[in-house]
């Protein structure tokens, strides 16, 4: 449908834009329509509320080519992204990451086909506003009180004077019986302004350039170097209000952060007074019996066993017989500096005090690391006590076998 | 929905000896062909009968099931355009029973023990590995046979209950026939997904024990309703020509069938696909990714790829414009294409666990295809012959008469 | 059954409505000087949860992440839970609109503009999470393919860069889908005007439509493949959301039926939050015979199916966590029913699974008190499924030293309900000024079945 033409001041009668026919039903509309069509018009248009089916056919109208203008946009969202991912993690900066290659197709459909939906979806929507020519802020049928029903309940043929067949009695009359409940003159709109108003154009103009300044800023950044340090938007994560290890401390006479521990003090929740419980010694000397406070019952055996199976296992093997997973791959890597773990049911080991072993088991030694931080010494001892059953169990004697067992052991059950 | 004019039946919508002529013909050769397929597989317990046997026999499967699926669901959303389809569809569908029957030679061999493919069915094979042993609450012979009978018991019923039932209101002309068989599909759904879920798990995730994957059943069901509704639009079009429906299925009916075509063989089979894929390339965890080098090696890298193009890019391509699917010869040629490409996409299911790197095409595969496909076939056409191939009395039918797409 | 009910159950009555009322009875909402006395209540709450979405926000800019709760092994807990909760509830709105319009459902029309309403600020919703939970939230133009200072380029193999695309395309297309489909009514608004206030804001945003049938023909198309585009879309955003968990190797995240199962999963718990907001809504504006019993029961059904699904893919996680002989998936399951979290398990199971089989009755169904606490039900239960599946794989996985436990922090609860403010201040806000319900389409639908050919 053409726009309305642009208009010179007027003075007299506004010239005949065309003639405008009103109907009450979808059906009125459509046999109107097929009327109009059928004689021979072709400058013209149907107004409704909603789409009414049939109306294509009756009115003629072909088939839109948008469908082919999305699949241009789809393919064209489809290739971008594709071929930027390519280029972008595959070629401008290759990034490795688990071992991908740097063009992971299967990585990259997700995206891909994202993409493809966008672009699709906006050229949907902007082609259809581009071949609809919309925004169209004015036409002459806006001066019509009764075109005001359009949007509501009611249904209008325009047929435009512009139209070669037009000829104002003889349309008035194949309207006036074509089922039409008014038909109406519709002049030009001389009155309203068909261009945009000059203040509205600058405003979107100087829109239009002011929103390139933040990635000119961007761009000038990229590329330009600076003296000044950078803009901190939250300080106190650039600038945290506590001293690090190895800087400057001026409060000290040694200006140095790294301080050693006060002699006698204790951290909250630390003061660990308990020798025997904590340190394992009794008197000085490393305790040959658990401390009081643990029980020695069969809850005390799980959880040794329980956590013995968490944190020494991985060396010291299920058995404890220093031959855990930790040690097999050493062997298998045959680097010849490998000292093994301690074979815990070990002679040496069985008469070891459980101070002493409680000592090794905080601090470590050698190439075992110190799980006093890991492991609480309630913990500490339950292993302790997992670990003598453990040794127990490989140097028993017959005598140390309950009746049944020795009983069974005989019988070879 | 039709107001104003009534839209009447008048076409002729019984097959008589044309069905009985074809049933006969599919029938023989699809029994001559299967015992040829005996024959050249090395006897009915030889490895490559077995194997050719088993995909040609999923292939039928998918078929019914995919059918059976549509029948229910068009019960269970009361839909009102695939009336005048759907009475072809549930004689498609009440093969169910036929089904059982020809599961047979892929469920004996489980049961004595011969299998040489189901390496969980083989006690021996099973003390042997660790992983085998795990599953054996699942994976052995007795709990197996319980879940077939189950299977094929529940799939037989319903679709002869739902055949029996649609016939049925031809005579009586019961409206709350209508309502009954929605009812009876609601809790048929939820069994039909998990019978199709752990058959699919039974008969082909298990072929690789060690594969094991959440989404198996899915894609499965994916390419069966594709095959189903390809087949249904085939069988349309050759009752077409035999001058039988002819009015009553117009080209709304084929444009929707081709809409669930592309939605389900094209856009979900590829979803699904895809999803089980990348998936586990992404996580690259060995005990899932063996699955897919097996069928990324060797030979088997060009049936992959074929996948990719022909289950995926060439159909969505084919079958995205309206035009192609409102016109009946274009529509026919993409249905036999996605047939054709679930037969590759089973195959490519099945073969690679047990042929690593090369491809083991033989007559077999073909000759037990036909087989399986002809006695499908038959059994169907002789089905057809003398009911009404269209659900005279059910009272959405001027509806689906009158269907059209916007 | 006589033939008469039988109409009535397979044809249920549309209601009394004529063109004119219709439009009359939909836009007098938009157009009242005054909203019901209801209306301000609800949105003095809703502000004022905005508020506190307010002050969490800037509290957590201003403080840190360690707010929260999230700590090792829980490194992230509520914020992506929220992220995929309100995803999820986004996607009813766009199946709603576009898959139903593809099936060619007629009940569709009156509640698809609520819905597409509540896709477009549910989404936003989600959007914040990710903006906020990365702890230098001035950087997030780093998801984006934005030439920087660095010359890197986004990581586009990390399903969390999917996320910005998948989450975005949808936001965009909801977006345009949404207004696409009010610029009739806008152009409805526009023509009733009163007010040259009025008159200019709707005549500027319905572009001057005026309902031409050659306007019509090229819009319907573009309609139309914007709701065939919408669906694969609607399906690959809570896939790609899925990707997330399923691309890594954790036992309970590394699942390849995630993608359908989050899809079926968003559109249960989307479809659940449409009914609590539309029952109200259609009290409280007088869209009782608009929106109707019949479209809200079959909304119920397609919350019991969605449901459904959703405990089919529960079954088929613990089954094949056995198959697979995976120690680690085996007891990742375990840990989840009987571990420490087990209350929070057996939540998502009584809301997601149990509760909406009572839909099986159609008394319930019909119900408005029982839908309100079933649909309200589900939400909670698909809050915690995310809650589930996140937290149980994260705080107990293979190296049994580095487990822990979770406890969130009042930040967590404020940041959440902060973002249901967000929600429903938007929401009340379109239903004072715009549609809620699509005239136009109804209207075409009214036609079509009614008068039509």
């Amino acid at each position: 449908m053409s726009q309305a033409p642009k208009k010179a001041r007027h003075t007299g009668p506004a010239p005949l834009h065309g003639l405008l026919a009103e109907y009450d039903s979808p059906d009125a509309l459509i046999r109107g329509a097929e009327k109009v069509r059928n004689a021979g018009f072709r400058d013209w248009d149907t107004f409704t509320p909603f789409p009414v089916h049939g109306i294509d056919g009756a009115m003629g109208i072909r088939p839109t080519i948008l469908p082919w203008i999305i699949l241009c946009g789809g393919l064209g969202g489809c290739t971008l992204a594709l071929g930027f991912q390519w280029w972008a993690n595959g070629v401008d900066y290759p990034f490795l990451i688990s071992g991908k290659p740097f063009w992971s197709v299967p990585a990259n459909i997700p995206i891909t086909f994202e993409l493809t939906v966008l672009f699709s979806a906006l050229t949907a929507v902007f082609g259809m506003f581009a071949l609809n020519k919309l925004p169209q802020p004015a036409h002459p049928l806006d001066l019509k009180e009764r075109f005001a029903r359009s949007t509501d309940d009611r249904f209008f043929v325009l047929v435009q004077a512009s139209d070669p067949v037009f000829d104002e009695r003889d349309t008035r009359t194949l309207l006036e019986t074509s089922g039409a409940t008014a038909v109406e003159d519709v002049p030009e709109d001389v009155k309203s302004e068909s261009e945009m108003p000059r203040g509205i154009l600058y405003v979107l103009l100087i829109l239009a350039a002011a929103s390139t300044i933040p990635f000119a800023l961007a761009a000038y950044a990229r590329e330009s170097k600076t003296t000044t340090t950078r803009f901190d938007i939250v300080p106190d994560m650039d600038f945290q209000q506590k001293f690090k290890g190895q800087r400057m401390n001026t409060f000290f006479a040694d200006k140095r952060a790294d301080r050693l521990q006060i002699e006698g003090t204790v951290a909250v929740g630390e003061l660990h007074d308990d020798d025997h419980l904590y340190a394992g010694k009794l008197n000085g000397v490393f305790a040959r019996t658990f401390p009081p406070s643990i029980h020695i019952d069969q809850a005390t055996m799980d959880r040794g066993r329980e956590r013995f199976g968490i944190y020494c296992t991985p060396c010291h093997g299920q058995v404890g017989e220093g031959d855990g997973m930790v040690h097999q791959r050493a062997l298998s890597l045959a680097e010849g500096t490998w000292v093994p773990p301690s074979n815990i049911t070990d002679e040496r080991l069985r008469v070891m005090p459980v101070g002493e072993i409680f000592n090794t088991i905080t601090h470590g030694v050698r190439n075992m690391p110190a799980y006093g931080h890991q492991i609480p010494a309630e913990d500490r001892w339950a292993i302790i006590l997992y670990v003598r059953a453990l040794q127990k169990s490989r140097a028993a004697e017959l005598k140390d076998l309950s009746e049944q067992e020795r009983e069974s052991l005989i019988r070879g059950g | 929905m039709a107001h104003g004019k009534e839209v009447h039946l008048d076409d002729n919508i019984q097959i008589g000896d044309e069905a009985s002529d074809l049933g006969k013909k599919a029938l023989g050769i699809g029994v001559v062909a299967l015992v040829l397929g005996v024959v050249v597989g090395g006897g009915p317990l030889g490895r490559q009968f077995t194997a050719s046997y088993l995909v040609a026999f999923l292939y039928v499967l998918a078929l019914g099931l995919g059918l059976l699926w549509f029948v229910t669901i068009q019960h269970l959303t009361n839909a009102k355009w695939s009336v005048v389809v759907r009475r072809v569809a549930e004689i498609l569908a009440a093969n169910m029973p036929v089904l059982a029957l020809l599961a047979l030679p892929v469920i004996i061999p489980i049961v004595i023990g011969q299998s040489e493919i189901y390496e969980w069915s083989d006690p021996s094979k099973v003390a042997q590995s660790p992983a085998l042993e795990h599953k054996a609450g699942y994976l052995n012979v007795t709990f197996f046979l319980i879940r077939v009978v189950v299977y094929f018991g529940f799939w037989g019923l319903l679709s002869r209950y739902f055949l029996k039932q649609s016939i049925d209101q031809d005579t009586s002309g019961k409206p709350e026939v209508n309502k009954s068989l929605q009812a009876v599909s609601a809790p048929s759904m939820i069994l039909f997904g998990l019978t199709l879920t752990f058959c699919a798990f039974d008969l082909i995730m298990s072929v690789d024990p060690d594969f094991f994957s959440t989404i198996f059943g899915v894609y499965y069901f994916g390419g069966a309703v594709a095959s189903g509704y390809s087949l249904l639009a085939l069988s349309l079009m050759w009752l077409q020509g035999k001058g039988r429906l002819t009015h009553s299925v117009n080209r709304e009916h084929y444009h929707d069938l081709g809409k669930m075509m592309f939605a389900f063989g094209v856009v979900f089979w590829s979803y699904i696909a895809f999803s089980q894929f990348m998936l586990i390339w992404y996580g690259d965890v060995p005990e899932e990714t063996h699955w897919f080098h097996d069928r990324f090696n060797g030979d088997w890298k060009i049936v992959s790829g074929a996948l990719l193009l022909c289950h995926f890019v060439i159909p969505f391509f084919g079958l995205l414009s309206r035009h192609v699917k409102r016109n009946r010869k274009t529509l026919a040629f993409w249905a036999f294409w996605l047939l054709v490409i679930e037969y590759v996409d089973l195959y490519w299911l099945v073969m690679p666990s047990l042929s690593k790197d090369e491809i083991p095409l033989h007559i077999a595969d073909l000759l037990c295809w036909v087989g399986v496909v002809g006695v499908f076939v038959g059994a169907a056409a002789m089905r057809a012959k003398g009911k009404n191939l269209v659900p005279t009395k059910d009272p959405r039918l001027a509806d689906s008469l009158a269907f059209l797409n916007p | 059954m006589a033939a008469a009910d039988y109409e009535a159950w397979y044809q249920p009555p549309k209601g009394d409505n004529d063109i004119a009322k219709l439009t009359d009875v939909v836009l007098r909402v938009a157009e009242a000087k005054r909203p019901p006395i209801g209306w301000y209540i609800a949105f003095t709450i809703a502000v004022g949860m905005l508020g506190i979405l307010g002050i969490s926000i800037a509290w957590l800019f201003w403080t840190g992440i360690g707010v929260w709760g999230n700590m090792h092994p829980v490194v992230c807990a509520w914020d992506l839970t929220n992220i995929v909760f309100w995803v999820g509830i986004g996607h009813a709105g766009t199946l709603i609109s576009a898959i139903l319009f593809l099936l060619r459902q007629p009940w569709r029309t009156a509640i698809n503009r609520a819905a597409e309403a509540m896709t477009i600020f549910a989404v936003m919703c989600a959007l914040i999470f990710p903006g906020i939970h990365i702890g230098r939230p001035w950087l997030p133009y780093w998801m984006l393919p934005i030439p920087n200072q660095m010359n890197m380029w986004p990581q586009f193999r990390s399903p969390l860069d999917w996320d910005v695309f998948a989450v975005g395309t949808y936001f965009t297309v909801s977006l345009l889908f949404w207004y696409v489909g009010l610029i009739p009514d806008l152009a409805s608004l526009r023509d009733r005007a009163t007010t040259t206030i009025r008159r200019f804001v709707y005549g500027m945003f319905s572009m001057g439509w005026r309902g031409s049938s050659r306007q019509w023909h090229r819009y319907e198309r573009a309609y139309l493949i914007l709701a065939a585009l919408s669906t694969p879309l609607v399906l690959s955003v809570h896939s790609v959301v899925s990707f997330d968990f399923a691309t890594s190797q954790l036992p309970g995240w590394h699942t390849t039926i995630f993608p359908p199962y989050f899809v079926a999963g968003a559109i249960f718990s989307g479809f659940a939050m449409v009914v609590t907001l539309l029952v109200p809504a259609r009290q409280f504006f007088g869209l009782k015979d608009v929106i109707q019993m019949q479209h809200l029961e079959a909304m119920n059904k397609v919350i019991l199916a969605t449901g459904t699904m959703v405990g089919y893919a529960y079954g088929m996680e613990f089954f094949i966590a056995w198959y697979s002989g995976s120690s680690y998936e085996g007891f990742a399951f375990i840990n989840r029913a009987f571990g420490p979290y087990a209350w929070a398990y057996w939540t998502m199971v009584s809301c997601n699974v149990i509760f909406p089989q009572l839909f099986w009755f159609k008394a319930i169904r019909t119900s408005l008190v029982a839908m309100m606490i079933i649909d309200i039900l589900v939400n909670v239960g698909m809050w915690f499924e995310r809650f589930v599946i996140i937290v149980t794989s994260l705080h107990r996985d293979f190296v049994p030293s580095s487990w822990g436990y979770y406890i969130p922090t009042k930040w967590d609860f404020l940041t959440l309900t902060g973002s249901f403010g967000l929600f429903f201040t938007l929401f009340l806000l379109f239903c004072r000024y715009l549609p809620t319900v699509a005239v136009a389409e109804v209207k075409a639908q009214h036609a079509h079945s009614h008068g039509g050919h």
